[in-house]
């Protein structure tokens, strides 16, 4: 009896479905992310040198190791905006 | 003209600070490097610069003012620029290798031993600095150097 390959055709839909699904949701993510993975269990220290590395190079994930710091880094500090008193 | 939205980055003065330090403050170069080198170099700027950061810890003990540990701040500053400009000049390529395996890697230590094995023996080579985990037990051997941890990363 010959192998009912229509049936197996929902199969291979649903696969390639999932496979296109998480093949552009990493791609969007790599991409949002500089073509690095994504950073997870962000804690608030993760937080604030990210912040700091905004600061230095334009991107949270951006990453620099000279060592002196540009001139602006003296003054783009959001700190400067935050007062509202 | 007032009410037209002017936008900073279109301005012809540069920006001036409104609030900028007192003049008796003497000016530090702040240090440029982004969180990844700054953990790949963590351990090293421990032992570098031990006694600058053990002065500046007793001082912020002391009193929690911004004010008064400026000095210990400054010279705390200077030591890792000082720290991280030797790295890039003597083990330029294991440093940058290490801290952009580190960046892969949600910036933990574990997946990336083996460019951290080569980053430790030049360090050690060129500069005599050894990492230290402080608060190892004795006799135990530091996670660093275990040669076949149980936790590794799940792909490669």
């Amino acid at each position: 009896m010959p192998v009912p390959w229509e049936a197996l055709i929902p199969f291979g839909l649903v696969t390639a479905m999932f496979g296109a699904a998480g093949t552009l949701l990493g791609i969007s993510k790599r991409a949002q992310n500089q073509g690095k993975p994504p950073r997870y269990h962000i804690d608030p220290w993760d937080e604030t040198m990210m912040e700091r590395d905004k600061r230095l190079t334009g991107h949270i994930r951006g990453q620099t190791s000279t060592p002196a710091a540009p001139e602006e880094f003296a003054t783009n500090s959001e700190w400067y905006t935050e007062q509202t008193r | 003209m007032s009410s037209r939205y002017h936008d900073p980055s279109e301005s012809a003065q540069p920006y001036r600070d409104p609030t900028p330090l007192p003049d008796n403050v003497p000016k530090v170069q702040e240090l440029g490097a982004t969180s990844a080198p700054l953990k790949s170099a963590a351990f090293f700027l421990g032992a570098y610069c031990k006694d600058y950061s053990e002065d500046f810890m007793l001082c912020k003990a002391e009193n929690r003012d911004p004010e008064h540990c400026l000095k210990e701040g400054r010279r705390v500053t200077r030591c890792a620029i000082d720290l991280i400009t030797k790295m890039r000049d003597s083990c330029a390529s294991e440093f940058e290798q290490h801290w952009q395996c580190l960046e892969k890697h949600n910036q933990e230590y574990y997946p990336c031993r083996k460019p951290e094995r080569t980053l430790n023996q030049c360090m050690f080579e060129k500069f005599g600095l050894v990492k230290t985990i402080p608060g190892t037990l004795e006799g135990k051997t530091p996670i660093h150097e275990v040669r076949n941890p149980v936790f590794t990363t799940i792909q490669k």
